[in-house]
């Protein structure tokens, strides 16, 4: 009986959570964030740590690097706590590619998955535990024929820092 | 086996709950509970009251009489560039038969960068300033360049999202422009005719 029930409400759930997904025609641009694995680091040392994004197919945003001063570039914000100091901020080189819009005119952007590398440092004298780092990426994206305003994602992963 | 019947007819309209729910949250993000729900063809378009660039206030009403090309766009976006010297030789090519291209930067850039853009793209026509109430108005704005061609009468007589040809624009252009008589323009046609004692079609029309 309790068999039968969890798995009616499991299928409800998997149904019920596609009907809510569902939105034919939306095509909103979306970026996403795979989720950062266990960073340790120790004290007085460097690691890189690697954010891996994803942008929804049919879009392209523009790189970090554009090839126009109009355009607005893929900006990565951290703010890492006090223990912590980003030393380096990594962007791929962006594809060049012609788009149906603009064939003459080659634009610097990402599609599909992409990384940015951050280089964190923890200094010598820092303090052992396990510290949150949130920041954003920021973004503006486009399709074969029309673009969207600027947007933002949140990007949190946790690092740990253990004593040398 | 009661409770079962009853479980599953719960979960059932649970289902059918959130497919409804699905269902009208789609409708809300793409048109947002607004003015222009569904299709926007024979609609008055929703006037509005925005600063242009040198700080003077333009309204949609001021244009009664004139057909409307209103174009959403933004300094970031290529798409948007590339019909802009289409806009330029449309305003000069229709602005006497009674054109008014009106250009909405939806940029968060400040007046004097957007100003700058404008110029180097040759802009011939007025930029204004857009908010969110205009976007809002016009069914959330998002998808850049949007356009919009509203007819003499004020009446939305399509919306085209997205890059179209320069064809296909000017087409849409000749519709608005076939929806009315502009009587500045009608005065100076009828003058032509006179003093050529020849009408052409077009004047005719």
């Amino acid at each position: 009986m309790t068999k039968g029930v969890g798995t009616t409400a499991a299928v409800v759930l998997f149904f019920g959570s596609l009907g809510l997904a569902q939105v034919p025609g939306d095509k909103q641009p979306y970026v996403t964030m795979a989720p950062v694995g266990n960073v340790q680091l120790r004290t007085g040392a460097s690691t890189s740590v690697e954010m891996d994004f994803r942008v929804g197919s049919e879009f392209h945003i523009n790189s970090h690097h554009p090839k126009a001063d109009y355009l607005i570039p893929t900006v990565l914000k951290l703010n890492p706590p006090e223990q912590l100091t980003v030393t380096d901020l990594k962007y791929p080189a962006g594809e060049e590619m012609a788009f149906a819009f603009s064939p003459n005119e080659k634009l610097s952007v990402y599609s599909g998955d992409f990384t940015i590398d951050a280089v964190f440092k923890a200094p010598a004298n820092a303090v052992a535990g396990s510290y949150p780092v949130k920041g954003e990426l920021r973004f503006q994206a486009c399709d074969h024929s029309a673009c969207y305003p600027p947007r933002s994602i949140p990007v949190q992963f946790q690092v740990t820092v253990v004593k040398k | 086996m009661k409770r079962n019947a009853l479980v599953f007819v719960v979960l059932v309209a649970a289902i059918l709950g959130m497919l409804a729910a699905g269902k009208y949250l789609d409708r809300t993000r793409k048109h947002g509970p607004l003015k222009m729900v569904g299709n926007v063809k024979g609609v008055q378009a929703p006037d509005f009251d925005l600063a242009t660039l040198d700080g003077r206030r333009v309204k949609l009403s001021d244009f009664r009489g004139k057909a409307v090309l209103l174009n959403f766009w933004a300094t970031w976006c290529p798409p948007c560039k590339i019909e802009m010297p289409w806009f330029v030789d449309l305003q000069n090519q229709y602005g006497k038969d009674g054109l008014v291209v009106l250009g909405v930067a939806m940029d968060d850039t400040e007046p004097p960068k957007i100003a700058e853009f404008a110029h180097e793209m040759g802009v011939n026509y007025q930029v204004l300033l857009g908010t969110d109430q205009v976007s809002d108005d016009y069914g959330n704005v998002q998808y850049l360049p949007t356009t919009f061609y509203v007819d003499r009468n004020g009446i939305i007589v399509d919306k085209a999202p997205g890059l179209f040809s320069r064809e296909e624009i000017e087409n849409d252009v000749k519709k608005i422009l076939a929806s009315g008589q502009d009587p500045g323009a009608a005065q100076t046609s009828r003058a032509s005719v006179v003093k050529a004692s020849t009408p052409t079609t077009k004047d005719a029309q």
